[in-house]
């Protein structure tokens, strides 16, 4: 087990210094020099050398790579040029409205989606199996962001059940020690908090929770109808176990295996998808902070942004790869 | 001439067209992939007659006048989806919008199925060191999540079609040259890639006529959902803004960007592009999963 850690890890090497030459490389593809970027369209001839200077740019690149890890390496991600504010800092404050966000989408998505794929198996064939299928295929067809047009305009502007936009009440003035508002009402005992806080999450998540919905639905139903036709199943029903306690020890049980591996997989990419469901609900999370960047050409914000989303994609895929070979004995031995 | 490479021939000849046409026929039973079939079709012929049956162009004036404040008219016999925020059909637009939503998904799915076919089976064919560095780049490609990825790239190439199609392009690269580096691994060891090499069929031919035909099954399967989520790629970086920049430009996922202002005085105009996004994607989506069943060995004989 150990061995198979350290393998994966080592081979997180290569990948995070593929992704730091990507990302290096990246700015200085862009179109004009990067301190024309730095400094925007009306700089002087000598505010871009003085620049250039001060940024180590009039320096060879191998030479400016390395300078650019030890920056990186040492936590910092670069400054915004817009707000002036440093990258790192910002993502302490949306890093954890993201996350937020995506566990929320994964929890509607698992809530929902294991239950219907289960039954869904168990009525093979039925009506409601149909549907489950013809149901998870539109899921997987709908854009993220029109779903999440439809959602609002539905619930928010026709029905005012819930908020449109945003993380908390406009209005409110609470503290947010941790950031993640949810976490935030729970420590600070703030019933109301905690009930904004979710309120606001709802429609985020269901659009956001779509794909993964339509996803473990459709792992879930192919999983169990699998493994319900496996000999343990029979024996165990044969000795006379109540169907209940079969579903429930056996076939859920062994049927959850594959599904852990695709939650995985789906909360790294949520966190990707979350740029455009933070743009229709203005969620103040990463995505919508990279979506503003593109538009204010704030390119230090969107190689630290895109960075660091990558450094935890790839990160959460590795606990994936980890846990899976833990579960299953037979990944960890091949 | 040999025996095994005159044999050889007729096996080539007989293999892969029996597959083929056992695919074809589970495939035409399958009311699921039906379906998808005809709205794809559906919407190829939309795009390809827009000016014959569109009312009205694309970029015409036909109400701007009656538009107000607060809205412009909805739904009517003459617009039969209203009227958009610059006084332009909303039925044209969408009719012409095929047209581009269409063309670049078609284009971009195609241009990263293509690049990543021959570096996947490049990688998987010549192994080695090759493979270790193709393969690590894909790696690196992939650690950026898809939508990141494109709008990296649209930002560093600027907004614009063919920009989008580039950006959604090379986000499939990877992908394609994973899954068939891993196809053709398995063919490889196969005893009729053997059987080629022992009568000294040149590596080349081996690769092209007796690996890739084995290969492609998965990839076809894997193009066509490409394809679905190209059209939601592209339509998710014109909702973000990185579309084509001429607002005169009818690509669905463009108009929807506009409406999220207006959701509330003309929820029409953003049903309508988005609908049809949904259908399109979805055609596509019923494709790929009627070939994949038709195309699983393991299913195979159950006719």
């Amino acid at each position: 087990m150990l061995r198979f850690i350290v393998r994966r890890l080592l081979l997180l090497v290569p990948i995070l210094l593929g992704l730091s030459i990507l990302v290096f490389g990246w700015i200085r593809a862009l179109p004009g020099s990067p301190a024309q970027t730095l400094l925007g369209e009306r700089a002087t001839p000598q505010l871009i050398l003085q620049v250039r200077h001060q940024y180590g740019l009039d320096k060879p690149l191998p030479i400016q790579y390395w300078d650019y890890l030890k920056t990186v390496s040492s936590g910092n991600l670069g400054t915004s040029i817009t707000t002036y504010r440093p990258v790192t800092y910002e993502l302490q404050h949306r890093f954890p409205a993201t996350v937020e966000l995506a566990l929320g989408a994964m929890i509607f998505a698992i809530g929902v989606g294991i239950p219907l794929g289960f039954f869904a198996a168990k009525k093979y064939g039925s009506f409601f199996d149909q549907s489950s299928l013809v149901g998870s295929l539109i899921g997987i067809s709908i854009p993220i962001f029109f779903l999440g047009l439809i959602l609002k305009y539905i619930f928010a502007v026709r029905l005012h059940w819930l908020p449109s936009i945003g993380r908390e009440d406009i209005l409110a003035t609470r503290a947010h020690p941790t950031n993640f508002y949810v976490l935030d009402a729970i420590i600070g005992l703030d019933p109301g908090g905690l009930w904004d806080a979710i309120r606001h999450l709802i429609l985020p998540s269901i659009a956001l929770g779509s794909i993964p919905l339509a996803i473990v639905t459709r792992i879930t139903r192919a999983s169990v109808l699998d493994v319900q036709h496996e000999d343990y199943v029979r024996t165990a029903r044969a000795k006379g176990l109540p169907p209940n306690e079969v579903d429930r020890r056996h076939v859920l049980r062994n049927a959850l295996l594959p599904i852990s591996t695709i939650i995985g997989l789906q909360t790294g990419l949520l966190l990707s998808g979350a740029v455009l469901t933070e743009k229709v609900f203005a969620w103040p999370g990463v995505g919508s902070w990279l979506t503003s960047a593109i538009a204010s050409r704030d390119y230090p914000v969107l190689q630290g942004g895109i960075l660091f989303v990558a450094i935890v994609f790839v990160l959460v895929n590795l606990v994936v790869d980890i846990s899976y070979a833990i579960i299953n004995p037979r990944i960890r031995l091949s | 001439m040999s025996i095994a490479e005159l044999e050889g021939a007729d096996v080539q000849r007989d293999a892969p067209s029996g597959l083929w046409r056992e695919a074809w026929s589970r495939l035409r039973r399958n009311p699921v992939a039906i379906i998808g079939f005809c709205l794809v079709v559906f919407f190829a012929l939309v795009a390809l007659l827009a000016p014959w049956i569109a009312p009205f162009g694309p970029n015409q004036d036909v109400g701007f006048s009656q538009c107000s404040t607060s809205g412009c008219p909805g739904p009517s016999i003459h617009h039969w989806l209203g009227i958009d925020l610059n006084g332009r059909d909303e039925l044209s637009r969408i009719i012409f919008g095929a047209r581009f939503s269409l063309l670049i998904g078609f284009v971009s799915a195609l241009s990263g199925l293509s690049i990543g076919l021959v570096l996947g089976s490049i990688a998987g064919y010549a192994g080695g060191l090759i493979d270790t560095i193709v393969m690590r780049c894909m790696d690196v490609m992939l650690a950026i999540p898809g939508l990141l990825l494109a709008i990296g790239i649209v930002a560093m190439l600027g907004t614009g079609l063919w920009q989008i199609m580039v950006a959604v392009g090379v986000t499939n690269v990877p992908i394609f040259a994973r899954l068939l580096r891993g196809s053709v691994l398995v063919q490889r060891e196969q005893d009729f890639v053997l059987a080629a090499r022992a009568v000294g069929v040149r590596r080349r031919a081996i690769l092209f006529s007796h690996i890739l035909p084995n290969a492609i099954s998965p990839v076809i399967v894997q193009g066509t959902l490409a394809m679905a989520t190209a059209i939601i790629d592209v339509a998710g970086l014109g909702f973000l803004g990185l579309g084509p920049q001429d607002p005169a430009t009818p690509e669905w996922g463009t108009m929807l960007t506009q409406v999220n202002e207006y959701l509330q005085s003309a929820p029409w105009l953003a049903i309508a592009p988005g609908v049809a996004i949904v259908l399109s994607v979805l055609g596509f989506n019923l494709i790929g999963d009627g070939l994949r069943e038709a195309l699983d060995p393991k299913l195979r004989g159950r006719v």
